[in-house]
C-alpha cells in the first residue's frame, strides 16, 4: 500500500465522535478507586484504609436507616435544580 | 318546618352557598351598573398603586405573572413529593429519622403527610391553578390581563403563605400565635387580589366567556363563598359543617378550576375543538350543585385553615340521604369532565393527537384517574357519613392518591402547556419531559396503590382483633415507599427541564418538530411492497411519515468507498 493510501487510511480510522474529557476523566477516576481499593485489600488484607476508617465511625447512628440515601438524592435533586437556574440565568 | 330546617345542616348551608354563587353570577354577567365603573377604578387603584414601591420592583411584562406562578409551582412539586414520601416511610420505620431528634425535631409520619398535603395543594396545584387560569382566562376573553405586576408581586407572596402553613403542619402553635390560621390569612389575601385581578380582566371584556373561562372563575371565588355560607348558616363548630365546607372548598377551588384549566389545555395542546359544550356545563352545574366526594373524610385541614374547633361528625338521618345523594350525584360531573378531556385529545380517532408534546401525557393519565378514584372516594365519603367507618383506614391513602393521580398530572399537564405560551420557549427536552412524565405517573399510583394494600391490610387485620403486625403489610408499604421516590426523581426531572428550557428552549415561533426529540424515525422510506406491521417493527409511530422511494432502472455498479480527490 503506497504511503498516500495509508494516508488516507488514517483519516478515514480517525474518529468524529470523542467524548469529552470531563467524561474520559470521570471513568479513570472510577476505575482507579476500584483498583486501589482491590490493590489495598490484597497488600493489607482486613486492614482499616487511611483516613476514610477514621471519619465514617463519626456518622454512625446519623445515616443509620435506608431513607438517608433517599434524602441525599433529593438533596442533590435540589442542588440540580438550584444549580440550573442559577447557570441559566448566568450563562452567556 | 322550621325543626326540618335546623336538622338538615347540609341542605340550608348549601342553600345559602347556590344563592351566593347565583348573585356573584348575576353581578358578573350584569355588572354593578353605575357603580361598576367606581369599582373598577378603586380595584385597579388597590392592585397596582396601593402597593407603592412594591409595584416597582417589577416589570409587569405580558405573560410574567403566569410564568412566575407556574415556575414556583414546579418547585412546590418537588417540595410536597420529598415530604409525602418521608411521610410513606416513616409509616414502616418510624425511627428511621431519630438522629433529627438531636435538633428538636420529631418527625412523625403523619405530620409529614399533612405538610406534603400544604405543599402540594397549596403550593403545587394552588399555584398551577391560578398560573395557568392567568393565562388562560384573559386568552379566553381576547383581553390582557387587568395587572401583570400584581399577579407577579402576588405569586410571592403566596409562598410564603404555604411555606407557613407547612411550618404550621409541623408545630400548629408558635407561642400564642396560631401558625396555620396566619398562613390561611396570608392566603386569603392574595386569593382576593387574584380574584379582583380576574374580575377586573373579564369585566374590560365584551367577549363571550366559555365555559372553561366559568369553571376557573367559579373555582376561584367558590371558595370564599364557601366559607362565608359556613359562617351564615352558624354551622361551623358542628362536624357535619366542617366536613360540608371541607368538600365544598375542594369541589370549587381545586375541582371547579382543574376541570377550567384541563378542558382548555385538552383542546389547545391537542389542537382538537372541546369535544362538548354541553359536557363541560354539566361540569360547572354538577360541580356546583352537588358535593364532590373527592378528598379526605377528615376534614383536619379545613378545621385548622378556618381556625375552628374539631367536632365528632354527627349526621341525622336526612343528612345522611341528602348528603349522600348529593354525592352520588357528583360522579356525573366527574364522568362528563373525564369523558370530555379524554375524548378532546383524540379528536376523530382513538389515539391521543401530539402524544409527545409535554403536558399531554399528564392530562391523559390524570382523566382517565378520575373515575375510578371518584368512585373509590363516594364509598368512603357515604360509609363516613353513616357513621360506619369501616373504610376510614384507607381515607387518607385515597386522598393522597387523588392528589398525585388526579390533581398533580391535571394541573402540570395544564402548566406545561400553557408555560411556552407565556414563557416563549418550549421545554429543552420533549424526551426528559416523557421520561420525568413516567416517573412521576409510574410512582405516584404504583407506589401509593401497593401502601393502599398494605392499609386494607391493616383494617382487616385489625377488624378480625389480630395483634401480630403483618410482615406483608409491612413488606407491602416499603415497597410503596421506594416506588414512590420516583415520584421525586420526575419532580427533578420536570424542574430542569423547565428551568434550562425558559433559557434554552427551542423557540415558540420556530415551532417544535416533534419527531425530532422522539426516539422513533421522522421518515419511513418505502422501497417495496410492505405491511404495516413491518413499518411499526422499524420504530415508526403514528407521526412517522411514509415516503415512497421509487426505483430506479440505472445498471448497478461497485460503491465507491473513497471519491479520488
Amino acid at each position: 500500500m503506497s504511503d498516500n493510501g495509508s494516508g488516507k487510511i488514517g483519516q478515514f480510522l480517525q474518529g468524529e465522535k470523542e467524548p469529552s474529557s470531563s467524561w474520559v476523566i470521570l471513568v479513570i477516576g472510577v476505575v482507579a478507586s476500584l483498583s486501589f481499593l482491590v490493590i489495598y485489600n490484597i497488600l493489607y488484607p482486613g486492614q482499616d484504609l487511611p483516613v476514610i476508617s477514621s471519619i465514617l465511625p463519626m456518622f454512625e447512628g446519623v445515616f443509620d436507616s435506608g431513607i438517608w440515601f433517599f434524602i441525599l438524592g433529593a438533596m442533590i435533586g435540589a442542588f440540580a435544580i438550584l444549580g440550573t437556574i442559577l447557570t441559566e440565568a448566568t450563562i452567556e | 318546618m322550621s325543626e326540618v330546617l335546623i336538622m338538615d345542616t347540609i341542605l340550608s348551608i348549601l342553600v345559602i352557598f347556590w344563592i351566593l354563587i347565583f348573585i356573584s353570577y348575576i353581578l358578573m354577567e350584569k355588572g354593578l351598573g353605575v357603580f361598576g365603573q367606581i369599582v373598577r377604578g378603586l380595584t385597579m387603584f388597590m392592585l397596582e398603586k396601593v402597593l407603592g414601591p412594591g409595584a416597582d420592583l417589577v416589570e409587569g411584562r405580558k405573560g410574567s405573572g403566569p410564568m412566575v406562578w407556574i415556575i414556583q409551582g414546579v418547585l412546590w412539586l418537588f417540595l410536597s413529593s420529598t415530604l409525602t414520601f418521608i411521610g410513606l416511610w416513616l409509616a414502616h420505620d418510624p425511627t428511621a429519622l431519630h438522629s433529627l431528634e438531636a435538633w428538636g425535631y420529631h418527625p412523625v409520619s403523619s405530620e409529614l403527610f399533612y405538610a406534603g398535603k400544604f405543599a402540594a395543594l397549596f403550593g403545587c396545584v394552588g399555584m398551577f391553578i391560578i398560573g395557568t387560569g392567568l393565562h388562560i382566562l384573559p386568552n379566553l376573553l381576547e383581553t390582557n390581563l387587568a395587572s401583570e405586576k400584581n399577579a407577579v408581586l402576588t405569586s410571592f407572596v403566596w409562598t410564603i403563605s404555604v411555606i407557613i402553613l407547612v411550618i404550621g403542619s409541623q408545630n400548629h402553635y408558635i407561642g400564642p400565635v396560631n401558625v396555620i390560621l396566619l398562613g390561611t390569612g396570608l392566603n386569603s389575601v392574595v386569593g382576593v387580589a387574584v380574584i379582583a385581578n380576574q374580575l377586573l380582566t373579564k369585566a374590560s371584556s365584551n367577549v363571550q366567556l366559555a365555559t372553561p373561562g366559568w369553571l376557573i372563575i367559579f373555582g376561584l371565588i367558590g371558595n370564599p363563598i364557601a366559607v362565608i355560607s359556613l359562617f351564615l348558616s352558624g354551622e361551623y363548630d358542628t362536624g357535619l359543617g366542617q366536613w360540608l365546607v371541607y368538600h365544598l372548598i375542594g369541589a370549587t377551588f381545586f375541582f371547579s378550576s382543574i376541570a377550567g384549566i384541563s378542558l382548555y389545555s385538552a383542546s389547545f395542546g391537542s389542537g382538537n375543538a372541546l369535544w362538548s359544550q354541553t359536557v363541560a356545563g354539566v361540569v360547572i352545574f354538577g360541580t356546583l350543585i352537588t358535593i364532590n366526594p373527592l378528598g379526605n373524610a377528615d376534614p383536619t385541614m379545613a378545621i385548622d385553615m378556618l381556625g375552628l374547633t374539631s367536632s365528632d361528625l354527627v349526621a341525622t338521618h336526612q343528612d345522611n340521604v341528602a348528603g349522600s345523594f348529593l354525592m352520588a350525584l357528583a360522579i356525573m360531573p366527574i364522568i362528563a369532565l373525564s369523558s370530555n378531556i379524554l375524548i378532546t385529545l383524540r379528536g376523530t380517532d382513538v389515539f391521543v393527537e401530539n402524544p409527545d408534546s409535554a403536558g399531554i401525557p399528564e392530562i391523559n393519565f390524570g382523566a382517565w384517574m378520575l373515575l375510578p378514584l371518584g368512585i373509590a372516594a363516594l364509598f368512603i365519603q357515604t360509609d363516613t357519613l353513616s357513621g360506619t367507618n369501616e373504610l376510614s383506614g384507607i381515607s387518607n391513602i385515597l386522598d393522597l392518591m387523588t392528589i398525585w393521580t388526579i390533581f398533580i398530572p391535571l394541573t402540570m399537564g395544564a402548566a406545561l402547556q400553557v408555560l411556552p405560551s407565556v414563557s416563549g420557549r418550549y421545554p429543552l427536552s420533549q424526551n426528559r419531559a416523557r421520561l420525568a412524565f413516567w416517573m412521576l405517573s409510574a410512582g405516584a399510583l404504583l407506589g401509593l396503590s401497593l401502601t393502599m394494600m398494605s392499609d386494607i391490610a391493616d383494617s382487616v387485620l385489625l377488624e378480625a382483633l389480630v395483634e401480630e403486625p403483618s410482615t406483608l403489610s409491612h413488606t407491602l408499604r416499603k415497597a410503596g415507599s421506594v416506588i414512590f421516590y420516583g415520584t421525586v426523581l420526575g419532580a427533578i426531572f420536570h424542574s430542569t427541564n423547565l428551568f434550562s428550557g425558559l433559557y434554552r428552549g427551542a423557540k415558540v415561533s420556530t415551532g417544535l418538530n416533534l419527531s425530532e426529540t422522539t426516539f422513533a424515525p421522522t421518515s419511513y422510506p418505502l422501497t417495496s411492497t410492505t405491511t404495516i406491521r413491518k413499518i411499526l417493527a422499524s420504530g415508526a409511530v403514528l407521526d412517522t411519515n411514509v415516503v415512497p422511494t421509487f426505483e430506479s432502472n440505472e445498471s448497478g455498479s461497485p460503491t465507491l468507498i473513497h471519491e479520488e480527490e
